[in-house]
């Protein structure tokens, strides 16, 4: 049932679009939610490769 | 809270770094040996094994899957554990997750140089290798989650999110591609169709090239580019938009490849629109790499790890420009079909690909040997010699790209095509080949001096297989929210919810493309003239599969009118519906053959024609780059498979009458005889059992369905 459903669906010209507005709008709230971080936050994470000191190779500098 | 001890695993990083330079000279000295073929196609050799149709898929394999993958897996071992301050969940799946890894490439280069291929590009594989692959891709992946949950560190990285995107979708890709019935052992037939085939096929391609040559290694940029400059990533909120916005575009752009084509036209708008859209994330990925480097340039000079990552990352801004103005419709009626695409392909995947690769390498490989590297001077030099391998390589194709697509479009005063014989097309780049050969051959020769270069820092070194590091326990900070976090502050800890959502922003793209072509019969008018294969022509088309026709040859001829004045009417949805796999190709050393049999046609040519073609190509035109094809004649086909072909073919919905199977073989034998017989007309003996009879019955039948249609448009229907 569910496939005979599906093969009489129209209108696939629009799922583009209904696609890019859904986008769009995440886009828009992920834009948002990263102008809202904490900037303490955003610098600590920025940091995160540096701060995997371990204690054999991190002294370890090319010549 | 008090620091816990633990020790991370640096022989698993050891191994794939290894298996990582031994596969990547594999790779390109096979890639070196098909770009010689062009100058010299001698360089086959006369058998089976070395034609190009057979070892271009195991160059394209080696470098991705093998090169590259390879060294993915040696970044995000090293990576991973350093970031989530904790060992991989489980030193046995990190071995089997390597050794399954080495076994799936043996496999493929065996299984390719004997002709078993499923004959879609970058997904060549037999059925029981890719379950392997699925199987060995999610020990990886179960390693790697099991890692991160495990972690000592609240926060996720961004570097991990690009590794689970790779995870997750790669999964997804390679299953939803491969799903196919098998025949026997090493042969089966995709459930997809001709244009359905082609979309998800392509699907597939498009992000292979995203989610395995691309987000893995942007993940691993995050990482160690911050590394190496000492520097923090120079905006992390870029990176985050960067990420979500990535993921969720790439995955669409896949009908790019079929513009053009039988693909119905919404389906290339939307290929078109979202590849350009890419631009942005793509672009944004490399200002955020590059401007990582702030305050650091003055080290670029100096630091080889550095300059191979600086280039790298040019370079991925370079294709990822290039790629969306290739995919609209203006530039890509040029560049399609052309060496423009090889030459696209290979500046992202010796310049992004290759060179953070080594940059990764030559950072890593001194630290787990507690050394510095052997000489940096030898290192600049294989950065200085990679460079102009790729410009040698690059450059002669573009031109060669462009020279070749305007002889193609060029017609006369009168309105004939300039230059009807296709392989004047190819003659006149012969030089451009050349010139890509060095290119090549120069790359090969910066990789053999890094190699050099690492075996001696490793000889000098003293190998580190349990690198101790200390950090406290991560805090049970709950599954829910707490007070005033964010949705995705939330997510970036925890990493079961972030596969889930990563693999919804992944999957919207992939369904809207192609549950709508898979289910709705308008996007498919079928045509009343065209008729399931005959078993000898079945039986013919397979051995095209199996040598790697496609690779050379197109069977889609585009609506222009370059096109239909060389090869005869343009290519419509309906005429392929039982094509599994689909063989429209994506690149022309050859003609179109899809409207070879058409008799009188353009294309046509009588089955002695065909017969001495295959013996012999330079029998017919001593220009020509073709190789031989002389064990087809030689060969007997086997006629074992006839009856379990046909079955299989029914299940997938060919409409065989039933009982069809007992008597294929019959009806194979008759049409074989009057090839045969005809060839004996001809002055040439053959008996109707070779391969060569089921070849030249395949190749006869391409065409005739849709030109015995008459007005085509008049007899398609779409209900």
């Amino acid at each position: 049932m569910l496939r005979d459903i599906f093969k009489s669906i129209g209108g696939t010209e629009n799922f583009g679009m209904v696609s890019m507005i859904i986008f769009v709008l995440f886009f828009v709230v992920l834009v948002l939610h990263t102008l809202l971080m904490r900037k303490k936050d955003v610098d600590d994470f920025s940091r995160m490769p540096l701060d995997d000191f371990s204690k054999e190779s991190d002294d370890i500098q090319d010549v | 809270m008090e620091n816990q001890t633990f020790y991370y695993d640096n022989k698993i990083v050891k191994n794939f770094a290894y298996a990582t330079l031994i596969w990547g000279v594999v790779g390109m000295v096979v890639g070196l040996l098909l770009a010689l073929q062009f100058i010299w196609p001698a360089l086959s050799f006369g058998i089976p094994y070395t034609t190009f149709g057979r070892i271009r898929p195991i160059h394209t394999n080696a470098v991705i899957f093998a090169f590259v993958g390879n060294g993915m897996f040696t970044g995000i071992y090293y990576s991973l554990q350093r970031l989530c301050k904790a060992r991989m969940f489980s030193d046995l799946l990190s071995k089997i997750n390597f050794w399954g890894w080495q076994l799936i490439i043996v496999l493929a280069a065996v299984t390719f140089a004997f002709g078993m291929t499923t004959g879609k590009e970058y997904a060549e594989l037999e059925w029981p290798i890719d379950i392997l692959v699925a199987v060995i891709w999610i020990v990886f992946g179960w390693n790697m989650i099991g890692t991160i949950i495990r972690r000592r560190v609240s926060h996720i990285y961004v570097a991990i999110w690009f590794y689970i995107a790779t995870f997750v979708t790669i999964a997804v890709l390679h299953v939803t591609n491969s799903l196919a019935i098998p025949v026997g052992l090493f042969k089966s037939y995709p459930i997809y169709a001709g244009v359905q085939d082609a979309l998800v096929q392509w699907w597939y391609g498009h992000n292979a090239v995203a989610f395995f040559l691309t987000t893995p290694f942007l993940g691993l940029m995050y990482y160690f580019l911050p590394k190496a400059a000492n520097r923090p990533v120079y905006s992390y909120r870029l990176s985050i938009v960067h990420f979500w916005a990535l993921i969720f575009l790439y995955i669409w752009a896949g009908p790019h490849h079929l513009l053009y084509s039988a693909l119905p036209n919404w389906a290339q708008s939307l290929g078109v629109v979202f590849s350009v859209m890419l631009i942005a994330p793509s672009w944004g990925g490399m200002v955020n790499g590059l401007l990582t480097l702030r305050g650091a340039w003055d080290r670029v000079r100096e630091d080889p790890v550095l300059k191979f990552m600086v280039v790298a990352v040019t370079a991925y801004g370079m294709s990822t420009f290039e790629g969306p103005m290739m995919s609209t419709k203006s530039v890509n009626a040029i560049s399609h079909f052309t060496d423009w695409t090889i030459g696209h392909a290979h500046i992202g995947a010796l310049g992004w690909n290759g060179f953070l690769t080594f940059a990764v390498l030559y950072y890593l490989i001194p630290r787990i040997f507690q050394t510095q590297l052997f000489s940096r001077k030898m290192a600049n030099l294989h950065f200085w010699i990679g460079t102009l391998g790729i410009i040698f390589y690059a450059v002669p194709l573009y031109w060669g790209a462009i020279t070749q697509a305007s002889m193609w479009k060029e017609f006369t005063e009168a309105g004939f095509l300039k230059y009807p014989n296709f392989l004047e097309t190819v003659t006149q780049l012969r030089p451009m080949y050349a010139a890509r050969a060095i290119g090549g051959g120069l790359y090969i020769v910066g990789i053999v001096l890094g190699i050099y270069n690492l075996i001696l820092t490793v000889k000098k070194g003293k190998f580190l297989p349990e690198e101790a590091a200390a950090a406290p326990a991560l805090e049970n900070t709950g599954n829910s929210r707490g007070s005033g976090e964010g949705i995705h502050r939330w997510l970036e800890r925890r990493p079961v919810q972030f596969t889930i959502f990563a693999l919804v922003a992944i999957l919207i793209g992939g369904l809207i493309e192609i549950v709508p072509l898979y289910l709705v019969k308008t996007n498919i008018p079928t045509i009343a003239s065209v008729k399931p294969y005959t078993p000898l022509e079945l039986q013919g088309r397979d051995i095209y599969v199996r040598e790697g026709c496609y690779t050379c040859h197109s069977q889609q001829v585009r609506p222009f009118r370059s096109e239909t004045e060389r090869y005869g009417e343009y290519a419509k949805a309906g005429e392929y519906v039982y094509d599994h796999p689909f063989q429209w190709g994506s690149k022309r050393n050859g003609p179109d053959l899809s409207r070879e049999g058409v008799v009188n046609g353009r294309q046509y040519k009588p089955n002695s024609w065909h017969y001495n073609h295959m013996l012999n190509p330079k029998l017919l035109n001593e220009q020509t780059i073709m190789p031989s094809y002389k064990w087809l004649i030689a060969d007997d086909l086997d006629l074992t498979t006839t009856a379990r072909k046909i079955r299989v073919m029914q299940t997938l919905g060919v409409p065989y009458p039933q009982g069809y199977d007992k008597i294929a073989n019959d009806e194979l034998l008759i049409q074989a005889t009057g090839i045969a017989n005809d060839l004996k007309s001809q002055g040439i003996q053959v008996e109707p059992t070779k391969e060569i009879i089921a070849m030249i019955a395949y190749l006869q039948r391409l065409g005739k369905d849709v030109h015995a249609a008459g007005s085509p448009t008049a007899s398609i229907s779409g209900k």
